[in-house]
């Protein structure tokens, strides 16, 4: 352990309480985000991610000569939009988004290196808190570029990201207020 | 420890802001497909040929090579065609929906969306008259609204004048070559 946030000054506990309880709710924010604007099911997540259109989940390739489908729509589907990350946004989206998250992995991971717990526990908490946000884009990566099946990866990294916080917000919480010796 | 500052106040720069609605696209469909009842949605996959066609014509190509065309109909007859098209830049996106009258002229431009670094220069290119430059409009004629509206803006507003100009012509590009 570099330190112990259970020995520590009452000003760094109230500093991460803080800096945890606002990560949480940015989190919470978040998921709702995600919610409106992905869906949680490996299906609305490859709509989003994955080839633009009706054929998400048959067209990989451009196709040999220009395919064209009409379907009548409401006015009020007109106005709905369909979100689409297409590539250029998605290289914006990954531009915007990493190094936030590495930020904030690197947060989670001083408070791990303060925690109470095994060299192996660390380890793996600050592992998943990284690995977190890679498997999140490298799902979004390979639902646009490879297959619509990687959804699946995309939101195992949410859901790691979620677990990783919830780990850490968890211990140190206790361990800060509650278990002091 | 300098660089690191520079760094991060560099990334801070950078940083795009969010996205804030100028106009409902529901609003702009109304204002575009005025009298349609019906509504048609005719989606383009382009073959690697066409997407290289609107490349050679324009220097752009529909992202995951998609075009939409939204058809408003009234009594059956096609009243007016809008595309939505999205321009990118390095402050964010911006969004357009481009009208067509039956007779294969721009009806009117709207600016749906855009980011909240970029509404106050959008709004003063649009205050300076930029979309009326564009009604009527030949989809084969180069939109020039950027032209007419920079001597009386700032050096943005002139900038994102010239963003929507891109906008229009990718948008009239992808109806000449694939609407009929």
């Amino acid at each position: 352990m570099l330190y112990d946030l259970r020995q520590s000054d009452v000003r760094v506990r109230w500093l991460v309480t803080l800096l945890l309880a606002t990560l949480g709710t940015s989190y919470l924010f978040g998921a709702w985000m995600v919610g409106l604007y992905a869906g949680y099911s490996p299906r609305k997540v490859a709509e989003t991610y994955g080839p633009a259109g009706e054929m998400p989940m048959t067209m990989q390739m451009p196709p040999e000569t220009t395919l064209v489908t009409e379907r009548p729509i409401s006015m009020a589907e007109m106005g709905e939009e369909q979100h689409h990350v297409d590539l250029d946004l998605l290289v914006q989206d990954t531009h915007v988004h990493m190094p936030m998250y590495a930020v904030i992995a690197a947060c989670l991971s001083v408070i791990v290196l303060g925690l109470s717990i095994p060299r192996w526990a660390g380890l793996s908490i600050i592992a998943l808190l990284f690995a977190a946000p890679w498997l999140d884009f490298a799902g979004m990566w390979l639902t646009k570029l490879a297959s619509p099946g990687f959804a699946i990866v995309a939101l195992a990294g949410g859901w790691a990201m979620a677990l990783g916080y919830v780990i850490v917000a968890a211990i140190a919480t206790y361990q800060m207020w509650w278990r002091k010796t | 420890m300098n660089r690191l500052l520079l760094g991060a106040a560099a990334a801070a720069l950078l940083h795009i802001t969010p996205t804030v609605v100028l106009m409902k696209r529901e609003d702009a469909v109304a204002k575009l497909l005025p009298g349609a009842d019906q509504f048609v949605s005719r989606e383009l996959h382009l073959s690697s040929a066409d997407s290289k066609r609107i490349h050679d014509a324009v220097g752009w190509e529909p992202p995951d090579g998609v075009v939409t065309f939204y058809l408003g109909k009234k009594q059956d007859q096609v009243t007016g065609v809008l595309v939505f098209m999205r321009v990118d830049c390095q402050h964010g996106p911006i969004e357009l929906a481009i009208g067509y009258d039956p007779h294969d002229t721009v009806r009117a431009v709207e600016v749906t969306k855009a980011t909240v670094e970029m509404k106050p220069w959008i709004v003063e290119a649009l205050r300076a008259g930029l979309t009326n430059e564009y009604r009527g409009l030949a989809v084969a004629e180069p939109p020039s609204g950027a032209e007419k509206v920079k001597p009386h803006v700032g050096s943005m507003p002139g900038y994102m004048a010239e963003l929507i100009d891109k906008g229009v012509m990718h948008a009239n590009a992808a109806y000449r070559l694939f609407y009929h």
